[in-house]
Formats: C-alpha cells, sequence, structure tokens
C-alpha cells in the first residue's frame, strides 16, 4: 500500500497544495457566499435526489487479512468483506496515518463506495475507533483508570495527542484539570493486545 | 415506514457502538431495544420509554424530548454540510443530563444539548467519527 | 497468636463465603453477569454457567454455616480449603482461556480478573487450612480474650474491603483524590496552553463556512496535515462533479474526477479564541495537481441515499 507522499515528491506536493490553499477562495463569515441561513434550511423542503450520486456502504468488523490494497474483514455477525485502499482512502489509527499501520486482529469502521468486482473502495477508514461513556477512577501520569460500565479500563495518555474537552470548549493540551469521579466521554483507540485503549480525546461535562 | 421531512428536534448527536462488536462496547448485548447494531442506522433516543427518560433526564437541559420508542424512523440531517440518513431508533441514549450546555456549532449557528447518540454506520454517512460529535437537524 | 487467628478465621471466611454465596444465590443480576464470566466460556452455555454460579453460592452458603456452628470440627475447614484451591485454579485456567472476561465470583462486579480474586481465594485456601487445625471454637476466644479477638477481626474485616470491588468507592476514590490533593495532578505541566492541537483546528474548520461550501466535494476524512508559515494545512480527498462533463472515467459517473481537497486555517487559532475563522480553500486535481477552479456557492449539498437496514 503506498504512502500519502513518498519520500521524494511529498515536499513538493505540500507546497503545491499550500499554494493553490492559500491562493484559493478565501472562505470568511457571511459575506464571501452571502450567506447560508441554516433555520431556514431546516425547514426548506429537502432537495431532490441526485442519481449520479452512488450509494454509500459501511463496512464494521476484524481484519482477518491484508493482500496488498485489500483488507479482508470479518464482520460481528459472521458477514465477510473485502475493502481496497486507495491514495484517496484516509486512514485513522489514533491519528490520522497511513495504512502501513493496519494490523491484522484490529477492528475497523469503513465508509466507501460498493464496487461492481464486490470490494468496497474505501473513502475513510477507522481502525479500532472507540468512544466510550466512562467514569474516571484514577490518574497516573501515563495512565487513566477508567470505568466502563462495571468494567475496569484502562486508557493510556499518549504525548502530543490526548488532549481534553472541557465543558464543551475547544480541544486543549492540557489534561491538568480531570478529576476523580467525573463522567468522561473517551474517544480513543483500543488496543487488541491488551485490551486498553490509548485515549485521543477527553470529554468532561460539568 | 418512511422517513419523512416533518421537523421534530434539532441538537448535537454523538456515537456509540451497540451489539455484537470488537473492542469494548457500550450497548453490549442490543441496547435497550435488543437489536442494535453498529453496521446498521441505527439510533438511540433519549425518551425511548419512561424507564430510559429516568436515565437520560433531557428536561434538566431544558430539553422536554417528546417520547419515541423502539422502531420509530427519524431523517438526521447534518446542519453543516447537509448530508442526511434514515435511522431507527433501537436504543436508549444519550445522558443528556450530564452534558447541559454543550454545543455544536457551525458558523456561528449553534445546536445545543446531546439529544441523539447514533451508531456508526449512521455516524459515518454525515461525517467523521474521530470529530466525536455533530450539530444535526432531526426529522421524522 | 496463631492458634488465636487460627480459630478466629471461621468467622471471616464466613463473612465472605456468605457474602459471596449470598449475592449468587439471591441476587437478581447472575442471569445477566453469567454470560460474561470465564464459567460460561469453558462451559460454552450462560445457563449451564448460571446454574453452576447458584450452586456453588450453595456450597458457599452451607460451608459458612458449617464454619461458624462446627468450629471444632476440622470438616468445614478443609472442604473450605478445597474450595479455595479450586476457585484459584479455575481463576487460573480463566485467565488463561478468557483474559478479559469478570470471574463471576460475587456476581454483582462484573470487573475482569485481577490480582484481588486471586487474593481472596488465596485466603479461602489458607483460611480455611487455619480453620482446619484450630481446636478451639471461635466464641470461646471472643470471650476470653476480647481485645485481641476485636483487633484480629477488624483487621480481617479491612483486608475483605480492601480485597472486594464494590466498597471502593468509599474508601479507594477518596484516597486517591487526597493523594491528587497532596501531590499535585499527575498530568499537571503538561504543554499548557501554547500548542493548539490539531484535533482543536480540525473541530474549528467543521464548524466554518468553508466546510459547509467545501464538504459536498469532500468524501475522506483527514488524510494528512501540516504546519507552515503560520498556517495550518488539512488534507482531504473528494470528488468534482463537473458540470460541464468533461471526459468521463467510463464508469458512469460523467464528469466526475478525484481532487485533493485543502484547507488553510491559522494554526494558532481555536473554536474559543476565533470568532469567525478565515479558512483558504484550494481545490487540486488528484492526478494532475493542477488548480480546480470550483465555484463553492455552486456545489450543492449531496442526499445520501438512506442504506436499507
Amino acid at each position: 500500500m503506498t504512502a500519502h507522499q513518498d519520500d521524494t515528491g511529498g515536499l513538493d506536493r505540500r507546497r503545491l497544495l499550500a499554494r493553490a490553499a492559500l491562493g484559493g477562495a478565501t472562505v470568511v463569515g457571511a459575506t464571501a457566499l452571502g450567506g447560508i441561513d441554516a433555520d431556514a434550511a431546516f425547514a426548506a423542503p429537502q432537495s431532490p435526489l441526485d442519481p449520479a450520486i452512488t450509494k454509500s456502504s459501511f463496512v464494521e468488523g476484524r481484519i482477518t487479512g491484508i493482500s496488498g490494497s485489500v483488507l479482508e474483514i470479518a464482520g460481528s455477525y459472521g458477514d465477510r468483506s473485502r475493502i481496497r485502499m486507495t491514495n484517496a482512502t484516509s486512514v485513522w489509527k489514533v491519528r490520522p496515518t497511513t495504512a502501513e499501520v493496519i494490523e491484522i486482529g484490529d477492528g475497523l469502521y469503513a465508509r466507501g463506495v460498493e464496487m461492481p468486482d464486490g470490494t468496497v473502495a474505501a473513502d475513510a477508514v477507522w481502525v479500532n475507533i472507540v468512544n466510550l461513556h466512562t467514569t474516571i477512577r484514577g490518574i497516573e501520569k501515563k495512565r487513566l483508570h477508567l470505568a466502563h460500565g462495571h468494567h475496569e479500563l484502562t486508557g493510556n495518555v499518549i504525548a502530543d495527542t490526548t488532549s481534553a474537552s472541557y465543558a464543551g470548549r475547544a480541544p486543549t493540551a492540557d489534561l491538568s484539570r480531570l478529576r476523580i469521579g467525573q463522567s468522561a466521554q473517551v474517544l480513543g483507540a483500543w488496543r487488541p493486545s491488551d485490551d486498553s485503549v490509548d485515549v485521543v480525546r477527553v470529554s468532561v461535562g460539568h | 415506514m418512511a422517513c419523512g421531512s416533518t421537523s421534530l428536534w434539532a441538537g448535537e448527536t454523538s456515537w456509540f457502538c451497540c451489539g455484537n462488536a470488537w473492542g469494548p462496547c457500550n450497548g453490549a448485548g442490543g441496547g435497550a431495544c435488543g437489536n442494535c447494531q453498529s453496521s446498521a442506522n441505527h439510533g438511540a433516543w433519549p425518551n425511548a420509554s419512561q424507564a430510559c427518560w429516568d436515565i437520560t433526564r433531557p428536561d434538566l437541559c431544558g430539553e422536554n424530548i417528546p417520547r419515541r420508542g423502539c422502531g420509530s424512523v427519524m431523517n438526521v440531517k447534518h446542519q453543516c454540510s447537509g448530508a442526511t440518513v434514515c435511522i431507527t431508533i433501537t436504543d436508549c441514549g444519550p445522558r443528556t443530563k450530564e452534558w447541559c450546555g454543550e454545543t455544536a456549532c457551525c458558523n456561528g449557528t449553534c445546536r445545543t444539548n446531546r439529544v441523539l447518540d447514533l451508531t456508526p454506520a449512521a455516524y459515518s454517512a454525515l461525517g467523521d467519527l474521530s470529530s466525536g460529535k455533530l450539530p444535526v437537524y432531526i426529522y421524522e | 497468636m496463631l492458634a488465636t487467628t487460627s480459630s478466629l478465621a471461621p468467622v471471616v471466611l464466613a463473612v465472605l463465603l456468605g457474602w459471596t454465596g449470598a449475592w449468587k444465590l439471591f441476587g437478581s443480576r447472575v442471569v445477566q453477569q453469567a454470560p460474561k464470566t470465564a464459567l460460561a466460556r469453558m462451559l460454552r452455555s450462560s445457563e449451564r454457567a448460571a446454574l453452576v454460579l447458584r450452586g456453588t453460592a450453595l456450597v458457599e452458603l452451607v460451608l459458612a454455616a458449617g464454619l461458624l456452628a462446627f468450629p471444632a470440627y476440622p470438616l468445614p475447614g478443609v472442604a473450605t480449603a478445597l474450595l479455595g484451591a479450586g476457585f484459584t485454579g479455575y481463576l487460573g485456567y480463566g485467565l488463561v482461556i478468557a483474559p478479559e472476561s469478570s470471574c463471576g465470583c460475587t456476581a454483582s462486579e462484573a470487573a475482569p480478573v485481577t490480582w484481588r480474586s486471586f487474593a481472596r481465594a488465596g485466603v479461602v485456601l489458607a483460611g480455611g487450612t487455619a480453620a482446619a487445625t484450630s481446636s478451639t471454637a471461635w466464641w470461646v476466644t471472643v470471650v476470653e480474650r476480647p481485645a485481641t479477638s476485636l483487633a484480629l477481626l477488624a483487621v480481617g474485616a479491612a483486608g475483605l474491603v480492601v480485597l472486594s470491588v464494590d466498597p471502593d468507592r468509599w474508601w479507594l476514590l477518596p484516597l486517591r483524590r487526597t493523594r491528587l490533593r497532596v501531590f499535585g495532578h499527575p498530568l499537571a505541566g503538561k504543554a499548557a496552553g501554547e500548542r493548539v492541537p490539531v484535533a482543536a483546528t480540525v473541530e474549528l474548520l467543521e464548524n466554518s463556512l468553508a466546510w459547509q461550501a467545501a464538504s459536498p466535494v469532500v468524501r475522506s476524512g483527514l488524510l494528512d496535515h501540516w504546519e507552515e508559515a503560520g498556517w495550518r494545512f488539512l488534507l482531504y480527498s473528494g470528488v468534482h462533479e463537473d458540470a460541464s462533463r468533461g471526459e468521463g472515467d467510463g464508469d458512469g459517473e460523467g464528469g466526475a474526477r478525484p481532487v485533493s481537497v485543502v484547507f488553510a486555517l491559522d494554526a494558532t487559532a481555536s473554536r474559543d479564541t476565533a470568532g469567525a475563522p478565515a479558512a483558504r480553500v484550494g481545490v487540486v486535481d488528484a492526478d494532475t495537481g493542477r488548480p480546480v477552479p470550483v465555484d463553492l456557492t455552486a456545489v450543492r449539498p449531496r442526499e445520501v441515499l438512506p442504506v436499507a437496514g
């Protein structure tokens, strides 16, 4: 599977994209586009379905095989699927990354388009992603002890990645305001090897 | 059961997993309605039953969400992108009372309070699972 | 001292076995928790697991009564020691075949098998042996040496509390909170405030008008991100449907071509700091790298077809 940028062309490609972005349309506020009134859109009749748009497909399950750019998936209800990865497929495993980090045994959700050959050409793939409602029961330098339902769950704090959102504010790298006993929504990546979770974002309410 | 365009509610949605699943999963065993599946376009409603209401208490955030039981069909539309997905209610959730006042906005227009939870299949039809929450309009 | 401990062991054991036995026999959640136990995995059936749990509960209650009523006889002690050995074996086997399952020990905790479960089993084994070797009735010891008995029983009770998961919220969590207050928060001082996480920039983008306008073109999640000269660039891939019906790919999509969509935002801005974020959008042909002139106002929101089921 190819990386999103190879060593030689990577920097040039980024410069090209940066130039396109900075030279492209600047969209700020409502003035540039004459305003899209969201609430009016709420009440307005739905636009007719465009027949040219293909049906979007969803796949879930565990990865049982990797052959070239195709992932073999065993679904949780006994179904089997094959997912085709392309240069345009985004891969999430703890962070936006490339397909090399995908391992057999990982869990996966994927969104894509069903191809005539039966595979699903993926737009976006999320590996081991979980979004759990937990309670914080212990805080350590590298770990959070969480209660998930009646289970104990270990949340790993990942340097430069774990962020916290307090009372709905923007994610911040400052984790020092987490408190024991708080209800926390944990978005993270499950580690199949030891059943712990790499915490990517912990959101606490009040 | 058509998934229509009569406006029902608006707010934030998050996502959760249910049914048979890899990894840790909240709604293991099919959720409150017994037939919830992560790979289907299902969702959780805070007022799916009286027992459900007692857990989620959306009224504590000022949301007097109407009762819509298991099997109710809704059309969920992402406020920002306009993408929509039709879902069936198969579980009870989210715990609205724990997130009062939380907002998800889109160019200045905000939706407040978590009023819906979607399965990964339904949520990914609207947005990126790694963002965690989205502002939505809900129709039936 | 040993003799005193041995004679009081039946009391502590009876409390432990009585508690776990009562929970399993009379508790309403046995049937719910049974499928999650290692026992269910071993027997390959939750119904059989629930039955075995109830059966074990009955044995525990009988032994608890026996330990209290017949302290001079070695039989209850020996039986308890055997039970403890059996527990340890089951836990070990369970840990090997189903590490994430719960032990089903009290049927109210579905916590995975940890050192505490083994310690409890060890207590049953050791306590049973001690009870079997004791020749003095526990009530005699309590009457003869009340202070020592009370102290030993208190230690025993404290030990049971530490080894059980349920009472945690009354002592373990407050203890951890106090430790945090005394020794400081372990996660304090980690890059407080300067660097805005990428997640915050993505959130800012998703809240912006730029996203509203461009998202019908975007199909993927975040592909890549980098920073340059104070800008943070977020890269996505997408499909641009050409209204002018250019060369089709022959795959039935007409004038649709794969594009890269790149957004540029202020690297230091987040939802809390920026009012209306100034986001720049560039759309580039994925194959040729040439900019695609996309009129964002003309982009129609795409409807996702309802997927059956």
